[in-house]
């Protein structure tokens, strides 16, 4: 059958006044009684479209204070609240400075009214391959903090965050506090590359991030996070090896763009063909390497 | 030329303060008391047959009202022409495509509704299917409708001069297979009405774009006299021909269930329901053989043109005349012959879109013909001009043209310094190309089809000199309102602020046609004009009688009304409407006005005469940068000549050029439905990518003046032009940045890619 | 499902109301007070034609659960004129053609407006930026451009 649903489902609402109390509620979770969330924007047009399984209930995120931070200390590094808004963050003068990468991802995603809306933290807990501040924070090294009831927190390497396609290492009581992102080493260069159709309100048919630095005449701390083009955002582990501690010269840099465009798995569909984003890979590979020199 | 006060000036559009206050009421913002909401189930399949529906669980779900199947119907099925009547309004024993309307709910809210329809139980037998109209042509493939052998929907076939002869005496002949896409009309509005039965008969509130269609269409469905169906037109968020030109299973569903519960019932679909089921753009295969002589001069042309036209017929035998009747301009064809077929599928349906039928084999017809040129090395400007018509002429098949300005408008682009910017093939710099193509296209106004093609007018005159005035003719956003006030207006002497235009209301205003085929300025422009001359008229016998002069002599002018040469009897407008509805009894100043064109030869079956009463020309510049690596284009600007006759309304006539250039400009770079077995597998506004703001090129505009002779004040059409002259042109640079050919729409950045490899290799 | 009581400002006015927790703030505004001039489009994010600011920032009403209008302010396009009076965006919407259809138009004037109080003189490209969410099939955008552009000087001393 096919209906076309204007409405949302029938569900009920809450909103925790503290990260206890929402993680209480995570801890009698069957069946997915209780979802959490912080924008909304990947959870109501999923709903809307019946796309997902609708929870009783619906946990509004909101109303728990101070998760919506965006701190920097130069010894600690970034910390980005998960309430923080992809607007937020992609406007914050700290991320521009320091970590361009990460706001010009963030500036990538859909609209303003959307980036109003969004939250970072929402965006990679939704875990589709192509979410675009995934490569950027996989080039930035950051962890995530986990929280569940009574204390109960862990750390996980954004590496290994991602599990498949909308999947994470999150468990149904747990709930994502904050993404740490330690000082970027000095002197690195960053860039993300989204390649879509059209410029603006459009999902990345590859996006490639890039950081590095460069000290006397050869790469270092090279990270190349790629997008759209594996089950999960993923790192280019060979092409940053490749490149880690040599020299600068361009044929090493269309070696190394081609070694990471032959670690990508995409797959065809009706945005590409998977040889189209393998190409896209190499090409937009080289290029951020270029932009960071 | 004659000074007028009103036409030709910069005019506001009459309904912009309620559209940015949001005063403007479109039909999903009609709500009534006691109010039920209408919601289809749709089938999963794209072709199968319906063994059984029960309906009995949902009709027990608390809130609903009522459940209707295709029985309800009672077999009654409607289309364009008499013969070709096989959509029914739910699908009865077979579903032709997917997400084609089996059964909808009326429940006391949408809520309700949703959910009842996902208790209403179908068992389908799933039957093969097909999709590819040249599979579907096939003996043996699966037939959409039972007793349609190949499944041709509809063949047209036209046979002009001796295209053998002509090709014998070409220098050069090529024969190639272009392509364009599906493409939806892409208005930003939902389909949406409340409709309601009661004694009066039906009265609905619906998104129309031409209502006249629907009114004939509900009359017949429910078998009640014309004057017991009222479409009452709310404002239109956009048409673009197709779905709103039509009716839809919402429409008769919710009549049908309004009489049954004798309450109002609503309906709205949502846009992924729009993109999955709608009426779209014919996806067209067109293989085209052109002959040209070594100076560029075309001997003839033949083109083979295959649709893919979905599961019914909808306007389809209108939207393949169209591809071959006006394939005959703006370049002059001594032999010609076209023969196109549309092919049944189980793909949603193809249907009319701005630009109808034209587009596509002008496509064809342009990029065809500038590959023949760069084989002869001919500039591709001068073998346009080489082969434009010049006005008056007649085409081998009977088109009239009256005024032509296609080629002042190539030459005014030839000088244009951004022509000189192309590379002609020179080595780009680094990754970015640069690249300059044109295109010289022309399109039908004051389209005529088959059966009632008038427009009518009333222009009635209130006694304070104040003017109401009515007309059947459905302005779907581009502005045809405000044109239309003008007219009127400048008749009078009066300023558009004294007009006020009654949208269409079935009960009340002319029947009228359609808003299609850009034929509201041409036609319902000229009823406007003659009503306000036949208020005028009788005015004017007011007046004289009063001065004792002769009522030619009256002149209307800035809200006065005075004796030519005499300025002493002189007095305002108001006052000499008072004299006249007081005067005497019985003085009712009402006007009356119908379209006028000459009724000349047209053969509908052998595509000979004027589809059109008159035809725009248009010539378009288009510059883009592409990304020799990603794809990537980056269409950056746009010079669009444009001989609409003559503009009544200036920034009507640049904003339609804008909307049908970026409209145009979509079709050629982004837009196209990406189809898997019938399932359309890009149904949201992400996927299916029409131009932002982010996206779209600096357009600058040249008016051509011609004054048409058979148009109001010399109009002729604009905004479908610019429809057709835009994917050629936008083409036509991409071939000059990269070197290739593209003859498929929409050029993709992966397209592009691909075919640079392809030329590397 | 219990209903959730909610107190917002809506165009300057304190209301209080009751709303089921699966309503969006679009049906909202829509259904419950009439308020018909935000449209809906596409009822996904996609193309902004719900547009409203919210807390001082835009958001796709359509995704906004009208729950979460609670504490808020909320400013929809019947809030921008004062009386007879037209908000200068509405003003060069008028004057400039900015709208065919209209349909897209309160979300995009929505959008010129969040974009000009936070950016008084905009470059054409910050313009293009600010309405990209804003999608309009009629105009081509050249039309919305020289409107936004055309209030940005009218508002200029601070109107
Ligand atoms: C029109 C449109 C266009 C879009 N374009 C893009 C684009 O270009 N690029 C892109 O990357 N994305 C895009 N998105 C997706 C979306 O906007 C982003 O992923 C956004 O960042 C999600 O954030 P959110 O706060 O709204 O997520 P929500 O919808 O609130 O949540 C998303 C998921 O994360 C979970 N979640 C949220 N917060 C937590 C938490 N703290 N702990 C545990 N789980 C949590 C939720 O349960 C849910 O499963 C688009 C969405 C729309 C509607
Ligand atoms: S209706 Fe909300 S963004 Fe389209
Ligand atoms: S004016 Fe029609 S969609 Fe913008």
């Amino acid at each position: 059958m096919v209906t076309f649903y204007r409405r949302l489902p029938k569900m009920g609402y809450v909103k925790p006044g503290s990260l206890e109390e929402a993680l209480e509620l995570l801890e009698k979770n069957p069946n997915g009684r209780y979802r959490v969330y912080a924008g909304g924007t990947d959870v109501i047009p999923k709903l809307k479209g019946r796309v997902i399984q609708s929870p009783e209930i619906l946990v509004d995120l909101k109303g728990v204070s101070d998760l919506d931070h965006i701190d920097f200390d130069e010894q600690k590094g970034l910390y980005i609240g998960a309430l923080a808004t992809v607007r937020s963050v992609e406007t914050s003068p700290v991320i521009k400075e320091r970590y361009p990468i990460l706001s010009q991802a963030a500036g990538s995603i859909a609209s303003i009214q959307v980036r109003n809306r969004g939250t970072i933290t929402g965006n990679i807990c939704n875990a589709v391959p192509s979410a675009d501040s995934a490569p950027a924070l996989l080039c930035l090294d950051a962890r995530v903090l986990l929280y569940s009831k009574n204390g109960g927190e862990r750390t996980v390497d954004i590496t290994d965050f991602f599990k498949g396609p909308g999947l994470t290492v999150l468990q149904p009581n747990e709930i994502l506090r904050e993404i740490n992102i330690s000082a970027s080493p000095e002197n690195s260069r960053s860039v993300y590359i989204k390649l879509s159709p059209r410029s603006r309100m459009d999902l990345a048919v590859v996006g490639v991030g890039v950081l590095l630095t460069k000290t006397n005449g050869t790469f270092r701390n090279v990270r190349i996070g790629l997008g759209a083009v594996a089950p999960t955002p993923i790192r280019a582990l060979k092409a940053e090896a490749m490149l880690e501690g040599s020299e600068v010269n361009d044929d090493l840099i269309i070696n190394a763009a081609r070694t990471a465009s032959e670690e990508s798995r995409p797959i065809d569909d009706h945005r590409a063909s998977a040889e189209y984003r393998k190409m896209m890979v190499e090409v937009l590979v080289k290029r951020a390497i270029h932009q960071c020199l | 030329m004659e000074e007028y006060s009103v036409i030709g000036k910069r005019i506001p559009r009459v309904d912009g303060r309620v559209k940015v206050t949001g005063e403007a009421r479109y039909a999903a913002d009609y709500s009534m008391p006691g109010m039920l909401w209408c919601k289809m189930l749709r089938s999963p399949y794209p072709h199968a047959r319906i063994v059984s529906i029960d309906t009995s669980r949902a009709e027990k779900l608390p809130g609903v009202k009522g459940v209707l199947t295709g029985k309800d119907f009672n077999g009654w099925t409607w289309g364009w022409m008499p013969k070709t009547r096989d959509e029914p309004p739910l699908a009865v024993d077979k579903v032709r495509y997917l997400a084609e309307a089996v059964a909808a709910v009326a429940a006391i809210d949408e809520d309700t509704a949703e959910e009842a329809t996902e208790l209403i139980k179908v068992e389908y037998e799933e039957l093969p299917g097909v999709f590819d109209p040249e599979e579907a042509m096939k003996e043996g493939a699966p037939r959409v409708h039972d007793y349609v052998k190949n499944n041709l929907s509809w063949d047209f076939h036209m046979d002009f001069g001796d295209v053998d002869k002509g090709f014998g005496e070409a220098d050069l002949v090529r024969e190639d297979r272009f392509e364009t896409g599906r493409v939806i009309t892409g208005y930003l509005e939902p389909p949406a009405a409340v409709a309601l039965w009661d004694s009066g008969g039906i009265t609905i509130w619906a998104a129309k774009q031409s209502p006249y269609f629907v009114y004939r269409h509900l009359a017949a469905c429910f078998n009640l006299p014309l004057n017991k169906v009222r479409i009452i037109q709310p404002f239109i968020g956009a048409g673009f021909g197709g779905t709103k030109n039509d009716s839809l299973a919402g429409d008769f569903c919710s009549v049908l269930f309004s009489k049954r519960t004798g309450r109002p019932v609503k309906f709205v679909y949502n846009m992924h329901e729009v993109l999955m089921t709608c009426r779209r753009r014919h996806n067209m295969i067109i293989h085209n053989k052109m002959g040209m002589k070594k100076d560029g001069i075309i001997t003839a042309m033949q083109s083979k043109v295959i649709a893919d036209g979905g599961a019914y017929t909808a306007i389809g035998p209108l939207t393949m005349y169209l591809t071959g009747s006006i394939s005959t301009l703006p370049y002059k064809l001594p032999h010609f012959r076209h023969d196109a077929y549309r092919i049944f599928t189980n793909n949603p349906i193809g249907a009319a879109m701005r630009g109808h039928g034209v587009t596509h084999t002008r496509f064809a017809a342009e990029i065809q013909m500038e590959m023949m040129a760069e084989e002869l090395g001919i500039d591709p400007i001068e073998v346009r001009l080489k082969n434009a018509i010049t006005a008056p002429y007649e085409t081998i098949n009977k088109v009239t043209v009256h005024t032509c300005g296609l080629k002042e408008g190539l030459k005014t682009l030839s000088e244009n310094p951004k022509w000189k910017k192309r590379s002609g093939g020179s080595p780009p710099e680094g990754p970015l190309s640069h690249g300059v193509g044109i295109s010289g296209t022309a399109y039908l106004g004051g389209a005529r089809q088959r059966g009632h093609q008038s427009c009518g007018a009333v222009v009635r005159l209130c006694e304070d000199g104040t003017i109401d005035y009515l007309t059947g003719a459905t302005d779907c956003g581009q502005g045809s309102d405000t044109v239309l006030v003008q007219i009127v207006a400048e008749e009078l002497g009066l300023g558009v602020e004294d007009v006020d235009i009654k949208r269409v209301d079935t009960a009340v205003t002319p029947c009228d046609a359609g808003s299609y085929g850009s034929r509201v300025t041409v036609l319902a422009g000229g009823a406007a004009r003659n009503a306000a001359r036949d208020v005028k008229r009788q005015l004017a016998e007011v007046a004289a009688r009063n001065w004792e002069v002769d009522p030619g002599d009256i002149i209307f002018k800035d809200q006065r009304v005075y004796v030519k040469g005499e300025p002493e009897k002189a007095m305002p407008f108001r006052k000499l409407a008072q004299v006249a509805c007081y005067a005497g009894s019985g003085a009712v100043i009402i006007g009356r006005g119908y379209s006028q064109y000459g009724i000349e030869e047209l053969d509908f079956d052998k595509g000979i005469g004027n589809a059109g009463t008159s035809y725009s020309f248009t010539s378009q510049l288009t510059e883009v940068d592409v990304d020799l690596e990603t794809g990537f284009v980056k269409c950056t600007d746009m010079v669009i000549a444009h001989d609409c006759g003559r503009p009544l309304n200036p920034i009507n006539v640049e904003a339609q050029n804008q909307g049908g250039a970026i409209q145009g400009m979509g079709q050629a770079m982004y837009e196209r439905f990406a189809m898997d077995l019938g399932k359309t597998l890009n149904a949201n506004l992400a996927d299916y990518k029409m131009p932002l703001s982010t996206d779209v090129p600096n357009i600058e505009l040249i008016d051509i003046i011609t004054d048409d002779p058979n148009g109001p004040y010399g109009a002729k059409e604009a905004s479908e032009g610019s429809t057709v002259s835009s994917p050629p042109s936008v083409v036509s640079a991409i071939h000059d940045a990269t070197g290739i050919w593209f003859k498929e729409q929409p050029v993709t950045p992966e397209k592009i890619v691909m075919a640079l490899k392809k030329k590397r290799e | 499902m219990a209903m959730k009581k909610i107190k917002f400002v809506l165009n300057g006015e304190t209301c209080e109301w009751e709303v089921k927790p699966w309503r969006t703030l679009l049906e909202m505004l829509r259904e419950d007070f009439q308020l018909t001039g935000t449209k809906e489009g596409c009822g996904e994010g996609e193309c902004g034609s719900c547009t409203v600011i919210m807390g001082g920032k835009t958001v796709n009403s359509c995704l906004v659960p009208a729950v979460e209008a609670d504490g808020q302010e909320i400013l929809t396009i019947e809030g921008l004129a004062h009386g007879e009076n037209l908000h200068p965006v509405q003003e060069a919407f008028v004057e400039k053609a900015g709208m065919q259809c209209g349909f897209c138009t309160p979300g995009m004037i929505m959008s010129a407006k969040a974009l000009l109080d936070e950016n008084p003189e905009p470059s054409e490209n910050e313009i293009r930026e600010g309405i990209a969410g804003n999608f309009c099939r009629c105009t081509g955008y050249t039309k919305i451009f020289e409107s936004i552009q055309a209030a940005a000087e009218a508002m200029k001393g601070g109107k």
